[in-house]
Order: structure tokens, then C-alpha cells, then sequence
């Protein structure tokens, strides 16, 4: 009887209550609730098994109000799926923080948990005790950690030479779809990086960089723009479309007569009362413009709008200006420019102008549709990575693709130590542990065995997904990597004709390869160590 | 035939005389049932969610039963022991559940053959106060005076707590944190001085302490990116000011009747801000901290002019920053200028820190009073959740400990020489007493016992090993969970602070007197209407 325990009897045999709605709360016990855990993980972890790799594939979702999705970011299936599972939930979260804190490898870690939940069933029939269990797997990760500082390799991180870091940001985009051009997404992630990277304090501010998509155009067409590219236009159709050497007046207050924030209301009574207004409106305009010429400025960058009037005579100034830009791009622009942002129109002054050499109208072929780039900025650290392609799924992958590109790029700047991917780094951790695992006296051998298992799972589901026979190339590769002694081996998804990934140049981060190994346990170690679940029931009320 | 005559309610149900102490004993082993495999090393987590949804990890008693929503009222005693245990000590939840429902089993053969509780309640309480007696007598003192070996005790007994839960694996590693943080206090050891953060992402070892104030970036404005974010000896301004351009007053109208008035109105308005943000910078603050928001004009401003802000900064961090840096909350600026030391607060260094995919505010080298933030990282929401409330235990462990510096082994150690003291006194007793305090005696044995069953050991083989070396007087042996087997527990280093386990003793005698003593209980049948069943369940809480 699942629910024992809960139920107590008084002395005529009638059930007493104890907990709150108790008749109607589900509960599962012991090694029910476990094997209950463990299927949920591996159901989760099997949906995504088919998107690892660079012959993964890609999964369509629909949201509940139509909109689709196709992607093959592990993180992104997850968070879209709505998993209902309280395990599920754990598992979906677990490749949300592998994405927050790497941004690759989402679903790696979420494959790896799936594998070590599935070798953990095994060892629960063989009636190991669970904790025990997840002890092992501690230990074991351990074991592979250190192997991975062993065989991991220092990259150069050469700012004259790219190409490196460029392979490396090829490995994470040769999944997506977006390989077709992985070469020059790869050269874009790894420019934009450059261009903002603080190479002293090796941090990377990713708010610096913008990564903006537009449909329409070939995916070849996406472009860097050094500097912020705006998706507004000039406010008036007559003004200039280009501005060279732009001095630029960032406001964020309206093109209009300054009102007061307090309620307020205005008696007017006669006709001079009213002609008085007309004249005063009309003076603030003029001191206005008069505050902006003087400055000295040539474009004027609104966050809020201003009406007809206040654009005829910008117009009639030949102040080009652009309306409506948001809080965050107003905010690049002024870093990018090096301006400041100014509240009122009395502040105005020459020293608080931002400057641009190039600001210019890109069109998009006959669609009519107008983006402003501001380029050649004066602290041009600020960039902004402009995505074009057929459709608006195509778009948004990606950006997303790119994202896990920076992301890379990025965890390489901040610690160039490297390992080799392909499966070549799992497959060198599982011969490491299962050698280790020999040496230890306890029953977490068994458990550490089963780790290395798991390890494979990720060469096994690349192979898989490259059409090989999962087994006999992982078996394989693993001979010959004990063999050669040569921890660089791993599955040749693509069938170059060479397995050795540094010849491949198939190169993953080894801060991201840790964290995977390291996240996967310590959520396997929860997972196990529940022995007990309460649902509520469905309420009547 | 006898008329009947109603007193109580129709419906009402009253049980009562012996059968009712029975069918409650029953009740309240229905509870300790629920949280007996939590115990120890090798104890599992529940799973409970709640109504809307809401996951919980738990190993913590009080947590798990505060969850259950128990009803029945001889039950909620149970709870209300853990919760007690909970506030005062921090940990032991669980043991003090399994104690009074232990020594409540252990009665009720005598309930059962007629011996009147209050016989019963007076011999639990004889034993109660011997046992507390003889813990102060073998329990050991550490000499404080060796600020060394003081924290060497403090992390041991940390350690001890920390074994049953989640993070076991990495107990050394947070042992030591929760000992730094405590130790870095004043005497007083105040525990909202001990700030803990939760970032999502990372792995459990990237956790990290910090010897001052952290807190999540605020909500920013346009311009928060020019400031500067890194100031070494700031003085720091706090205030419960809201920094923003708007109506002084909400529901003030202004009447006017003449152009000219307007502009001056506009200027009014913008000179009460800029007055306030002026005073501020002239007064030489660098950093600007509100528990109100801080607009987009006041950003820039301060942007401007090498300042940094932050607005609508929690309650308790701005507390806490107040605390430790100095100065004073202040409602206004009017009488702020350079001399006004004492309002401002100051440290050795501020910055903003990226962790993880957030960005956090740093203070470090806080001179005015102590205090420590904990960054814990992990995996999943619940699972640093779980982390958090583990490490609570432990802080609250080492702040008793500090004060209080007498230790006793635990791993049932110090339950088995309790129960063998007991029982060599209960031979000494005449009359009815003696059985009692003899299965008094036997009740502490649950706590070894429960610890074996937990880890998958046989044991009635194990108790039989430790009454047979506490009858020879090793008064430290418990049980040794990695070697199945038993061990002098005080020399490997399973430490708990007496207090603790005083605590635990007396609070779970007093329940099962309290128990025991009921022998009617008259439930008032729920009425219909919502409202009073509103109230009751206020009343319940």
C-alpha cells in the first residue's frame, strides 16, 4: 500500500486524519519513487538524445498560441516543452544553468544526467543502497575532473592570430543549422568578441554586444557592424540619409514645451491669453533648436517623439533626427559615441556630444524596411551582430546558434584551456575512471564503473546520430585510444576520414566540459537521494 | 426511558479515557513514520509539492512536516516540537520527532495495561532531568582560549551536520564557509548578518564566501552603464529617498493663469531634484544606495559626474550594508555635506562582479561591523534551496557551538550511553517507575538504531556490538556509517554541541507528557460557511 504511514486507526478500527486531505494526496515510496525519478529523467533525456551533434537534428515546437520554434539548442527545447514532471523539472533546469553560466553544451549535460540515471537503476536492483550510489558518482566525477585538468591543452590566444578561436566557435555552430555559412558566423562571434573583450581583466561584457535579426536576405548577408545598428529611421522622409562625422545630441526628454509633472491646468481666458501661448510654444521651439545648433550638433537621437511641427523644423534647420529609440540602445549609443545623455535641453553643451564618423539608412531590398547603423564610433567598443535569413525560425536559431558561439568564444578569453570534443574528452574521462574504479575497496566501485558507462553515452548518441554503429565506433575509438595512448580520438561524425579532433580542430572549452560532468552529478546526487514524493490530489474545492 | 440531553454541538466527536492516549500515540507514530528515513549519512530527501505547484526538496524535519499540513491535533504537537527544535538549535528536527514518538511507543504497553499516565509522565520526567544532568556531566569541554583549535572543533561539528545532508560530499569545503562566516561576526553572532545569496548555474564548489555585503544588481536606468564600477574607499550614501523627476505631491492641482508661470513651474520642479542629486555630490559620495527607485535623469546625473547608484535595493541589504559600512538610512538630503561623516558609510572596496549569468554588488573591507555573504551556486532552483536551508542548519550549529563549547559524539554515541546510564539507574528504583524509566531507557536506542536502518545495516547486530562496549564503558562508540561497523565516534570526529542534544531530549519528554496527559478531546464539527473555517485554520497556524 503506497500510502503507509499516513493512515493511523483509533480503537475501533476507524481511520484517523492526520494530514490535510490526506484521502486525496498521492504519495510514492522507496524504490517506486525511485524507478518513478529515473524514468522521468531518461524520458527527458531521450527527447533531446537526437539534437547532440553535428548530425543532430532539430525539434519543432508549438507554443499554445501558434507560435513555432525550431531548434536544436538543448536549453531551448527544455524551457518550451513545459515539463509537468517535478524530475523533468529539475533536468530542465539543470541545462537552463548550464546555458546561464557556459551557454554550450546544454544538452551534453542533460544526455549525461539521463545516462547516469539509467545506470543508476541498474545498481538499484542489484540493491545498492542509493545514497551509496551517488557517493560513487561523486567520487568518480572527481576521478574524470582531474583527468580532464590532465589532458586538457593551453590555447593560444593570439589577438593578430583568430583562427583558433574561429575553429572553436566552428565546433559549437557545426551543430546548428546555420553551418551552411559556419565559417563566416564563426569569424562574426569571434570579432564581435574581440572588439569589446577586456583583455587585461579577461572579462567579456556581453552587453556590449547586440545581436539583432532581421527577415529577409540570405543568411550570407548577416553582417558586424562596429557600432549600434537601431531599427528606426530618420523622422522626417526629406532628411539626409547619411551623415558623416556626426556630433550627436543624445535626449531623453520630448521635442516639446516642457510641461510639469504635477497636475496641472491651464485657465485660459482671452484671446491675448491665447495668442500669449501660441507665442511662448513657439519660442521653445526655437530655443530648442537654438540650444542644439549651438552645441554644435548635426543628429539629434530622441528617446521620446515630437510632433509635426517639432520635425518640420528640424527639417528646416537640417537637424536630422531619429524618434522613439529605446532605453538600452540609447544607452549603446552613448557608450559607443562616447556622449552623454542629457535630461533637458538647457544641458546641452558641446563637451556632452557623442561622436560617429558614419551614420547611414540600410535598406533592405524592396521591402521598404529602414535600419540605422551608426558605425566608426568613437569608442567603438560596442557592436552589434545583424542576422538576415529566409524566414523568422531560420533568424532566431540563428541568433541563438551564434549566442552558444559567444558564449564560447568568450569562456576561451577567460580561461584558453581547452579539451577536444567530438566525444574524445568523455571517451578518455571513461577509460580514466573505469581504471581507477578497480582500486577502490568499497561498493561504490560498482558505482563508479557505471559512471564511466555513462561517459559514453555522449559518444555513443554522436555516433548514433551520425548513422555509425553506436558500439562498434565507440569501442573503437576507445581501443585506439588506449592504444596510442592518445586522448585526442573521438567519433568522426562528419567522415573527414580522420578521427584525431585536433586534426579537426573539433575543440570544446574545458571550463564548459567541467561544469557538465560536475552539474550532471551533483543533480543526479538529489534525484537519487528522494525516496518519497507527495502530490496533492486533485481538490474537490 | 431516559430523556437524552444534548450538551455539545450535534456532530460533535469526543473521544475519550484511555483509548483516546492510544489512538494519539498512533497518530503521532504516523508522523515520525513520515520523516524516520531522513535520519543520518545516509537518510533520503522527500519530494513534496504543494497545491499550486510549488516543489520542495527536503532532509530537513521541521521543513517536511511543516509541508505535510498535519491536522490531527495530538500530531501537531509533533510539529510544533521540530519547529521549536528548528528556532532554537537549527537542527535535530528530525531526531526530536523520532525521540517523543519513540518514548511515546515505548509507554504505551503500559497505557495499555492500565497504569495511569500520570504515573507515567512523572517517571519520564525524573529520567528526563537525570538525563540532562548527565549529558553536562560527559560531555567535553574545548578550551576556547586556542583560536586554532576552536575552529578545527566548530568545523567538526559542522561537518557533523552537513553528513546527512545534500552537499555530504562537499561538507569540508562548506564546513569551513559556514565557520569563516560565523567567526567573522561579532560576539554577539547576529544571524541576519549572515547574508545568503542564491545564483542559479556553476557548480556547488564555485560557491564562494564574502567577507562584507552582496546583493543582486538593482533594476537600472539608461546611463547605469557609464558609471564606474569599481571604487576603492567610497563613501557611501543611503538613502530612503525616491531620486526621480515627478509630482511632489500626488494629488495636488496646479491652477494657472498665466504663460509665463509655466516654465517657472517646470524649472521648480527640476531644481527640487537637482538640488537633492547636487547636495549629494558635493557632499564627495561616490556610491548612492535607496530602498526607492532611482530615475533615468538621476542615473545620468550621477553617470555624469563619476557616481554610482543603485535604487530599490531590498530591505534587508541595504540593512545589512548599513551595518557594516557605517552611516545612517537617511529620509532626507537637505542637511548632507562633506562634514556629515557619520550619515555616510564607507569600505575598502566596491564593485560589480559578474557571477554567473547576474551581476552582483560588492562590498568588501567593511570596518564598522562584521558581517559575511554567502554565494551559493548550483544546478537547479531546488537543489540550491535545499543547499541553503542545510547550510542554515550549520550556521545555526556553529553559532551554538561558539557559545556554548561543550561537545558530545554523536552517530548515536551519546544515545547509547544515556540509555545504558538509565538503564542501570532504573534498577535502582522501586515501584512502577522502574519499567518506565527502563523503556525510557530503551526509547533512546530508536536514534542508532534508525541511523542503521537508514544505511541498509542489520540493526539489531549493530546495537548488540554498542551495548556491549558502552557496558564497558567506551562511552564514545556510535555507529560508523562508512565501514558498517561501530567506532569510537569522538575520535573520528563526530562532533555535536551538547546543547543541542539537551535541547532535543527535554523538548521530546515534554511532548510525550503532553501527549500522554490528554484524555478527551473534543472537536468541534466544521460549520459550513467558509468564513469560520478561515478562521480556524488561522488559529491552527
Amino acid at each position: 500500500m503506497p500510502s503507509v504511514g499516513t493512515l493511523a486507526f483509533d480503537e475501533f478500527g476507524r481511520p484517523v486524519l492526520i494530514l490535510k486531505g490526506q484521502e486525496s494526496k498521492k504519495r510514492l515510496f522507496g524504490i517506486e519513487a525511485h524507478k518513478s525519478h529515473i524514468l522521468a529523467g531518461k524520458a527527458v533525456a531521450n527527447t533531446l538524445k537526437t539534437s547532440l551533434g553535428p548530425r543532430g537534428m532539430d525539434k519543432c515546437m508549438v507554443s499554445p498560441d501558434g507560435d513555432i520554434t525550431i531548434t536544436n539548442d538543448g536549453a531551448t527545447i527544455l524551457s518550451m516543452m513545459h515539463v509537468e514532471n517535478e524530475i523533468g523539472k529539475l533536468l530542465v533546469q539543470l541545462s537552463k544553468s548550464q546555458d546561464d553560466e557556459i551557454g554550450d553544451g546544454t544538452t551534453g549535460v542533460v544526455v549525461l544526467a539521463g545516462a547516469l540515471l539509467e545506470q543508476a537503476e541498474a545498481l538499484l536492483d542489484k540493491g545498492i543502497h542509493p545514497i551509496r550510489i551517488a557517493d560513487g558518482y561523486e567520487l568518480a566525477a572527481k576521478m574524470a575532473l582531474e583527468h580532464l585538468d590532465k589532458i586538457a591543452e593551453s590555447y593560444p590566444l593570439d589577438l593578430k592570430n583568430l583562427d583558433p578561436l574561429i575553429n572553436t566557435a566552428m565546433t559549437t555552430l557545426g551543430s546548428k543549422i546555420i553551418n551552411r555559412c559556419q565559417r563566416q558566423m564563426a569569424e562574426i562571434a569571434v570579432n564581435a568578441i574581440m572588439s569589446v573583450a577586456d583583455m587585461k581583466r579577461r572579462d567579456v561584457n556581453f552587453e556590449l554586444i547586440r545581436v539583432q535579426g532581421k527577415v529577409g536576405g540570405r543568411l550570407e548577408d548577416t553582417l558586424l557592424v562596429k557600432g549600434v545598428v537601431v531599427d528606426k529611421t530618420f523622422s522626417h522622409p526629406q532628411m539626409p540619409k547619411e551623415v558623416r562625422d556626426a556630433k550627436i545630441a543624445i535626449l531623453t526628454c520630448p521635442f516639446e514645451p516642457p510641461k510639469p509633472k504635477t497636475k496641472h491646468k491651464l485657465d485660459i481666458t482671452t484671446v491675448e491669453d491665447y495668442k500669449k501661448l501660441r507665442e511662448y510654444e513657439k519660442e521653445k521651439f526655437s530655443e530648442m533648436i537654438k540650444s542644439i545648433k549651438d552645441a554644435g550638433t548635426n543628429l539629434v537621437i530622441c528617446q521620446w517623439g515630437f510632433d509635426d511641427e517639432a520635425n518640420h523644423l528640424l527639417l528646416s534647420h537640417q537637424l536630422p533626427a531619429v524618434r522613439w529609440v529605446g532605453g538600452p540602445e540609447i544607452e549603446m549609443i552613448a557608450i559607443a559615441t562616447g556622449g552623454r545623455i542629457v535630461p533637458r535641453f538647457q544641458e546641452l553643451s558641446a563637451d556632452k556630444l557623442g561622436f560617429a564618423g558614419h551614420v547611414y539608412e540600410l535598406d533592405f531590398g524592396t521591402t521598404g524596411d529602414h535600419m540605422l547603423c551608426i558605425e566608426q564610433c568613437k569608442k567603438s567598443n560596442t557592436c552589434t551582430i545583424f542576422v538576415r535569413g529566409g524566414n523568422k525560425m531560420v533568424v532566431e536559431e540563428a541568433k541563438r546558434a551564434l549566442h552558444d558561439a559567444l558564449c564560447v568564444v568568450r569562456n576561451l578569453v577567460r580561461d584558453n584551456r581547452i579539451v577536444y570534443g567530438g566525444g574524445a574528452c568523455e571517451i578518455a574521462c571513461a577509460v580514466e575512471v573505469a581504471k581507477q574504479a578497480n582500486k577502490i575497496a568499497t561498493i561504490e566501485q560498482y558505482a563508479i564503473r557505471a559512471f564511466a558507462d555513462a561517459l559514453e553515452s555522449v559518444p555513443l548518441a554522436l555516433a548514433e546520430n551520425s548513422g555509425f554503429s553506436p558500439i562498434k565506433t565507440v569501442s573503437d575509438v576507445k581501443s585506439q585510444q588506449i592504444a596510442q595512448n592518445n586522448p585526442r580520438l573521438g567519433i568522426d561524425c562528419l567522415n573527414t576520414g580522420t578521427n584525431d579532433m585536433k586534426t579537426q580542430s573539433v575543440i570544446e572549452t574545458l571550463i564548459g566540459k567541467r561544469q557538465q560532468i560536475s552539474l550532471a552529478t551533483q543533480l543526479v546526487r538529489m534525484i537519487l537521494k528522494i525516496d518519497d514524493i507527495r502530490l496533492p490530489g486533485e481538490t474537490d474545492e | 426511558m431516559k430523556p437524552m440531553i444534548v450538551i455539545l454541538k450535534e456532530g460533535t466527536d469526543s473521544s475519550q479515557g484511555k483509548s483516546q492516549v492510544l489512538s494519539n500515540i498512533s497518530a503521532c507514530q504516523a508522523v515520525a513514520e513520515a520523516i524516520r528515513t531522513t535520519l543520518g549519512p545516509r537518510g533520503m530527501d522527500k519530494l513534496i509539492v504543494d497545491k499550486r505547484g510549488k516543489a520542495t526538496i527536503s532532509n530537513d524535519g521541521a521543513t517536511i512536516l511543516k509541508l505535510l499540513e498535519v491536522v490531527h491535533p495530538a500530531a501537531r504537537t509533533l510539529v510544533d516540537i521540530a519547529k521549536s527544535q528548528d528556532a532554537e538549535v537549527g537542527d535535530g528536527t528530525t531526531s526530536v520527532v523520532l525521540l517523543a514518538a519513540e518514548i511515546l511507543k515505548s509507554t504505551r504497553t503500559f497505557i495499555e495495561d492500565g497504569m495511569h499516565p500520570t504515573i507515567v509522565i512523572r517517571a519520564v520526567r525524573k529520567a528526563t532531568a537525570l538525563v540532562t544532568e548527565k549529558i553536562r556531566e560527559i560531555s567535553i569541554n574545548i578550551k576556547k582560549d586556542d583560536a586554532k583549535e576552536q575552529k578545527l572543533l566548530l568545523e567538526k561539528c559542522a561537518q557533523t551536520t552537513l553528513n546527512s545532508k545534500l552537499i555530504a560530499r562537499q561538507r569540508e569545503f562548506f564546513a569551513k564557509m559556514v565557520v569563516d562566516a560565523v567567526l567573522m561576526l561579532d560576539d554577539l553572532l547576529p544571524l541576519n548578518m549572515i547574508g545568503i545569496k542564491k545564483v542559479t548555474g556553476g557548480s556547488l564548489e564555485e560557491s564562494r564566501l564574502v567577507a562584507g555585503v552582496a546583493f543582486k544588481k538593482t533594476f537600472s536606468y539608461a546611463g547605469f552603464e557609464m558609471q564606474q564600477k569599481k571604487y576603492s574607499n567610497p563613501k557611501i550614501a543611503l538613502l530612503n529617498i525616491e531620486l526621480e523627476l515627478k509630482a511632489e505631491r500626488d494629488n495636488a492641482e496646479l491652477r494657472l493663469d498665466n504663460v509665463a508661470e509655466y516654465q517657472k513651474i517646470v524649472d521648480a520642479e527640476w531644481t527640487i531634484l537637482y538640488d537633492k542629486l547636487e547636495k549629494l555630490h558635493r557632499a564627495g559620495v561616490n556610491v548612492v544606495l535607496s530602498k526607492l527607485p532611482i530615475g533615468d535623469v538621476a542615473t545620468q546625473y550621477f553617470a555624469d559626474r563619476e557616481m554610482f547608484c543603485a535604487g530599490r535595493v531590498q530591505d534587508d541589504d541595504l540593512k545589512r550594508t548599513q551595518k557594516a559600512c557605517g552611516g545612517a538610512i537617511v529620509t532626507t538630503v537637505e542637511n548632507l555635506d562633506e562634514k556629515s561623516h557619520q550619515i555616510f558609510g564607507t569600505c575598502d572596496l566596491f564593485e560589480e562582479i559578474q557571477i554567473g549569468s547576474e551581476r552582483y554588488n560588492f562590498f568588501t573591507g567593511c570596518p564598522r561591523a562584521k558581517t559575511a555573504t554567502m554565494i551559493l551556486r548550483g544546478g537547479a532552483e531546488q537543489f540550491i534551496d535545499e543547499v541553503e536551508r542545510s547550510l542554515h542548519d550549520a550556521i545555526m550549529i556553529v553559532r551554538r557551538a561558539v557559545k556554548n563549547d561543550a561537545i558530545v559524539a554523536g552517530g548515536g554515541a551519546i544515545e547509547m550511553a544515556l540509555s545504558r546510564t538509565l538503564r542501570e539507574y532504573s534498577r535502582t528504583v522501586a515501584g512502577k517507575e522502574q519499567m518506565i524509566i527502563a523503556a525510557y531507557a530503551k526509547a533512546f536506542e530508536i536514534i542508532p538504531r534508525q541511523l542503521c536502518e537508514n544505511a541498509g545495516f542489520d540493526a539489531t547486530n549493530i546495537l548488540n556490538k554498542l551495548r556491549q562496549k558502552h557496558a564497558e564503558n567506551n562511552i564514545w562508540f556510535g555507529v560508523d556509517i562508512t565501514r558498517e561497523d561501530v567506532s569510537d565516534n569522538y575520535a573520528s570526529a563526530v562532533w555535536e554541541p551538547a546543547i543541542v542534544k539537551i535541547n532535543a531530549i527535554t523538548a521530546a519528554s515534554e511532548a510525550a507528557c503532553l501527549i500522554l496527559s490528554i484524555d478527551e478531546t473534543v472537536k468541534v464539527p466544521k460549520s459550513s460557511s467558509e468564513i469560520s473555517n478561515a478562521a480556524k485554520a488561522m488559529n491552527m497556524d
